[in-house]
């Protein structure tokens, strides 16, 4: 039982697909509003500017992934390169990322269905279609990519149709003169917004150990997928504004569907409605298998628990891994609180782009042996630009994105020194933050007995008595712990 | 079992239940405007007040189960 025993499986075709339909999620059929409204005509160039940004780093994929093609993705090229502490940053973003991922894509799929059948229930939906992907998950990585090629090629073809049909019809009071309403602070701000839509890419290199011949074929697929998206986004967005101008996408659920509407008529509300629901889908199925190969490889290294290694006896599939994964993702999507974690998978999966661009340099000065069938040009410029393009767009997001990213940094670092420092050493750490707060919560107490924090007379009775419970309780936790390392 | 070890089991029991509570308070102040509109916490604030909530209980179960397990190992 081991990584030898994952199965190449994986050709081409099922690579590519795998790479545009992660990218291709029901986000593109919602944001494309808001950015018009940031970047007006100007989206287009926004359009290209990410497919670039996004270009950079898939080169450095492209080399790393045909260099070093073990399962985990980018887990697996900074633990090739960086190792320790950063590696497993790396893994734990790209884990909890895809995790988020799948469960916003799974209720985004309840909520495009909702739109057709009103009276079905919204979380139970989503739960239900993680379940089904997960046992597809299961079944086998061969299924799990036929799926995906099947689910992508249909989502290509309607929006073939809908390019295509765009393209030709007369029907169109759009302009198509470049004009962004903020300026280029706009575009860039639309830029950071869209970016989204392009990740899912990486999907390819996390599945590296199942790609056949993986030195040819992951660096064809990766560069291939990144081309397709630039092209597909690019022209989608050209027929839109040939169609409608950008003033009339404000305030639109989803923008697509309404241009649709303009020259296609309900056919093509239905056309759009169908391609979301295929575009959910196909990424809730890659997360799936995006998350559970990350866990498999933490698993691999020590940092998670060996359960996560295990392979299915009968179809070589890391069985816990999804299991487990797929059990979070489906409370999370259970709660709906989803929306508001969803933001976290933006930073994860640029700080992944940060760390694996890094991965590079660090591995071409290291190992300048190392076999090597696909290299990135015009190195060491491109993965720098990739390191200053990805930094450009975390300046960008939104203040509450790098809040959850901080958060998740911090659930990390917890996860990171309780897998490998000593106990002892976490039980002083722990005693010491107990007394910490204790602490705190006595000086809440005191300042809301003592009328320094204004709020009316209950709230502070009842204030005063949680934070003076609260202080007893950690100060009795915090002696605890402290006399069992020194008692 | 010995009264430090009943009393750890206790207060590690309290953590955890602490813990819990704090996350259906940061769960509240996404979900609730009305919670929100109580407490006085304004939109920029409520990622803030939901970080720390959430970090608190987390460290709280942690700090708890530290405490219970530790007491069942032992007895």
């Amino acid at each position: 039982m081991g990584e030898k025993s994952l199965k190449r499986e994986l050709g081409l075709l099922q690579a590519l697909m795998m790479g545009i339909g992660g990218a291709i999620c029901a986000g593109v059929f919602v944001t494309l509003g808001h950015a018009a409204t940031l970047a007006g005509t100007a989206l287009i160039i926004a359009m290209i500017l990410c497919g670039i940004i996004n270009l950079f780093t898939m080169l450095s994929y492209a080399e790393l992934g045909a260099s070093v093609p073990s399962a985990g993705g980018e887990y697996t090229f900074a633990k090739a390169s960086l190792g320790g502490f950063l590696s497993f940053a790396t893994g734990w973003f790209e884990w909890l990322s895809n995790m988020f991922y799948a469960a916003f894509s799974a209720v985004g799929f309840a909520y495009i269905i909702s739109y057709v059948m009103p009276a079905i229930n919204i979380p139970l939906t989503a739960v239900m279609t993680i379940i089904i992907f997960s046992l597809i998950n299961i079944k086998g990585v061969k299924e799990t990519g036929l799926a995906q090629t099947l689910l992508v090629l249909i989502l290509l073809a309607i929006l073939g149709i809908f390019i295509f049909w765009g393209f030709s019809t007369s029907q169109a009071t759009g302009t198509l003169d470049l004009r962004a309403p903020e300026g280029f602070l706009g575009v860039f701000r639309a830029s950071a917004f869209i970016f989204v839509i392009y990740l899912g890419g990486e999907a390819i290199a996390v599945a590296q150990a199942e790609i056949k011949d993986p030195g040819k074929t992951i660096p064809r697929a990766i560069l291939l997928s990144c081309i397709a998206l630039i092209l597909i986004y690019t022209t989608i967005t050209y027929v839109i504004f040939r169609i409608v101008p950008s003033e009339s996408l404000v305030g639109q659920a989803s923008p697509l569907a309404y241009v649709a509407e303009q020259f296609m008529g309900p056919l093509g509300v239905g056309m759009i409605t169908v391609a979301g629901i295929i575009a959910a889908l196909s990424s809730v199925n890659t997360s799936i298998m995006a998350h559970s190969r990350v866990a498999y490889a933490l698993a691999r290294d020590g940092y998670f628990p060996r359960a996560f290694f295990l392979l299915h006896g009968g179809y070589s599939t890391p069985v816990i891994a999804i299991l487990i994964g797929s059990t979070f993702t489906a409370a999370l999507a259970a709660t709906g609180i989803v929306n508001f974690v969803a933001y976290a998978t933006d930073f994860g999966f640029i700080i992944g782009f940060i760390l694996v661009n890094l991965s590079l340099i660090k591995l071409r000065r290291d190992r300048p042996d190392l076999h090597r069938p696909f290299k990135v040009p015009l190195y060491p410029l491109t993965p720098i630009l990739g390191i200053v393009t990805s930094l450009f767009l975390i300046f960008f997001l939104e203040p509450s994105t790098l809040l959850i990213g901080a958060e998740l940094f911090i659930l990390g670092i917890i996860a990171y020194y309780m897998r490998m420092v000593r106990y002892e050493k976490i039980r002083l750490a722990i005693g010491g933050m107990n007394l910490g707060i204790s602490a705190f919560s006595a000086v809440i107490a005191y300042l809301t007995i003592s009328n320094s924090i204004p709020m009316s007379e209950g709230i502070a009775q009842l204030s005063s008595a949680i934070a003076v419970f609260i202080s007893i309780t950690y100060l009795a936790a915090g002696l605890l712990n402290l006399a069992r390392k020194y008692g | 079992m010995g009264k430090i070890r009943k009393v750890a089991s206790i207060v590690g029991g309290v953590q955890c239940g602490l813990g819990g509570l704090m996350s259906v308070f940061a769960y509240l102040i996404y979900i609730s405007p009305s919670v929100r509109d109580s407490l006085a916490i304004t939109s920029e604030e409520v990622y803030l007040y939901i970080f720390l909530s959430l970090v608190l209980s987390l460290f709280s179960i942690l700090s708890g189960l530290l405490l219970v397990y530790e007491e069942d190992s032992e007895s």
